[in-house]
């Protein structure tokens, strides 16, 4: 036999040659190393065209809009500058402090702590300046007497005693600057009643503890401390006694109000109570290859497809194969169970189908009915099946070829 | 009848479309063409249709070439073509790529550069042979020239880029 033309070559790739002249040519491939040369060289010039010619894909869409620089809708827009005249003068504001939304309440609650000294305080004043009215006395006992809650809670402070136990104990120590100068902004003022002075000196004391409090708490206890300590210098201790009941009263509310600030801030920014989940989701299931969804345990070429089956491999017309591979004889209806059947995958839409071919053997007997998608055509046993519906895939058998 | 040609037009429209886009490089051009093709099948059904109307389709698109030639209209496509492509890496990677494709396909004979194209579109030997006029024997020796031709030209111009810049 002389050497193969690359005509030749490229039919027998192209799995288009008779089955005597496919033997003829293998015959002459093992002994004529030049041809078997050339073969590899069309073989590779036929995969490198194909990969060319399928390059070439048409653009997604019509083509009416040039395949340009169509602007992405999903890029990011980046802003033009403006040239500097065109922009407007940013105005300078002074930053804006949001209210907290306990703010109010606080001022609600000073407010009415000071009414209530002014009542308190007018009572005692009343009291006092009446005649045969026995003076309050007060004892020790009633000054230790845990008579007013905590104004600073224990776990702020971190100190474990009574707030007014501690300011009881430690009055004249904790004078700050501002409880020092009250006495004398007090002098300044000529008012005919002393004690009502006081008391009111007391508002303005507690108010502005009341106001430094979202500050410094432990600041607002002393002043709150040392200007009731003042003030019981120059009036009556039962006075005294009611201011500091009043303002620590006030403080508590304060306090409570500022934990519930807190804890308000705090959970601002957590994310809303989530509704109860499904059952949780099973995980995906791994994406199947082509190959386990056909059942092919072995991807095979053209080549090995028809050494398999002794001649050309069939295919269905106008359809190009996703692979040819090898399955499992048992797996296919009427084949040989010992021997692998060509296995020809088609995806067509998304939607497998596969023709299995298998060569006979004497006495094989496929039992293959008319108008079934199981037949022979020479020696070659046929079987179309797949993902489409049985009239789709009788079409498609009258293309197989 | 208008079911056979519903049938026909789901079996080879895109292929057809397909094939005229590869041939032409223009999808419009491309669409109509396939449109043109069926509007004749309309006119005159054929009995071998998948053959019948690849080579109307490639009738028509040697037609609309001549006239094109005469119009001016293929300088200017080639001219839209040659403009610097823009976009994302990827889309000026796919577009030179199509480009090398294309010119490397249009140093191919008319012969050859369709039978090259029926293949990719699954024709085999008998029916590129009835679209193409040809003996069965001639197709083998018509693809494999036009396999080397088209490889042989796209590497050719691969290397003049590369020696260029």
């Amino acid at each position: 036999m002389s050497h193969l033309d690359e005509g030749t070559l490229h039919a027998l790739l192209d799995g288009e040659l008779e089955l005597s002249e496919v033997k003829e040519i293998q015959t002459h491939l093992g002994i004529c190393a030049a041809c078997d040369s050339r073969l590899q060289d069309v073989k590779q010039f036929l995969a490198e065209a194909d990969r060319l010619v399928g390059a070439l894909e048409a653009p997604v869409g019509s083509s009416r809009i040039r395949p340009g620089p169509a602007p992405r809708l999903d890029a990011p827009v980046v802003p033009r500058d403006p040239p500097p005249w065109e922009s407007a003068p940013e105005i300078l504001l002074p930053e804006t402090v949001e209210k907290a939304p306990g703010r109010h309440a606080i001022r609600i609650f000073r407010w009415a702590a000071v009414i209530l000294v002014v009542i308190g305080g007018g009572r005692l004043i009343q009291g006092a300046l009446r005649p045969g009215k026995p003076r309050l006395e007060l004892s020790a006992r009633d000054l230790t007497r845990p008579t007013t809650p905590a104004v600073v809670s224990q776990q702020e402070s971190g100190r474990p005693e009574s707030a007014v136990t501690r300011q009881t104990r430690s009055a004249p120590a904790a004078r700050t600057p501002l409880a020092k100068a009250a006495p004398e902004r007090k002098a300044a003022a000529d008012q005919p009643a002393p004690a009502a002075v006081a008391g009111l000196d007391e508002l303005d004391t507690v108010g502005a503890a009341a106001k430094d409090s979202e500050v410094a708490p432990q600041d607002t206890q002393t002043l709150a401390t040392g200007r009731a300590d003042s003030g019981a210098e120059q009036t009556t201790e039962g006075q005294d006694l009611a201011t500091r009941a009043a303002a620590a009263a006030a403080l508590e509310e304060l306090d409570r109000e500022r934990l519930r600030s807190r804890a308000n801030a705090a959970t601002a920014s957590l994310p809303p109570p989530r509704a109860e989940l499904p059952a949780a989701a099973e995980p995906a299931a791994a994406p199947r290859t082509l190959e386990q969804r056909a059942q092919v345990y072995l991807r095979i070429g053209l080549d090995e497809a028809v050494t398999q089956l002794g001649r050309p491999v069939h295919v269905i017309e106008a359809l190009s194969p996703e692979f040819i591979g090898l399955t499992p004889g048992r797996l296919v209806p009427g084949a040989d169970p010992n021997r692998p059947v060509v296995r020809v995958v088609y995806l067509e839409r998304g939607r497998m189908i596969m023709l299995d071919q298998q060569r006979l053997r004497t006495g094989q007997a496929p039992g293959a009915a008319a108008g079934s998608l199981r037949w022979t055509q020479g020696d070659v046993m046929l079987y179309l099946h797949g993902e489409p519906s049985a009239d789709v895939l009788r079409n498609l058998q009258r293309r197989v070829r | 009848m208008t079911a056979d040609l519903t049938q026909l037009f789901e079996l080879y429209y895109e292929s057809l479309v397909r094939m005229l886009y590869r041939r032409t490089g223009d999808r419009d051009r491309a669409e109509d063409l396939a449109q043109e093709t069926f509007a004749r099948a309309v006119a005159a059904p054929p009995n071998n249709p998948r053959p019948w109307l690849f080579a109307v389709a490639l009738n028509l698109v040697r037609e609309d070439g001549r006239r094109a030639v005469r119009q001016g209209r293929r300088l200017e496509l080639l001219r839209n073509d040659d403009r610097p492509p823009q976009g994302p890496e990827v889309d000026l990677e796919r577009n030179e790529r199509s480009a090398a494709v294309r010119s490397a396909l249009a140093t191919l004979g008319e012969r050859d550069r369709e039978a090259l194209l029926l293949k990719a579109e699954g024709f085999n030997y008998e029916e590129i042979a009835a679209t193409l006029g040809l003996s069965k024997g001639a197709v083998g020796t018509t693809l494999a020239r036009a396999r080397r031709r088209l490889v042989e030209a796209y590497r050719s111009e691969a290397r003049g880029k590369h020696v260029a810049s």
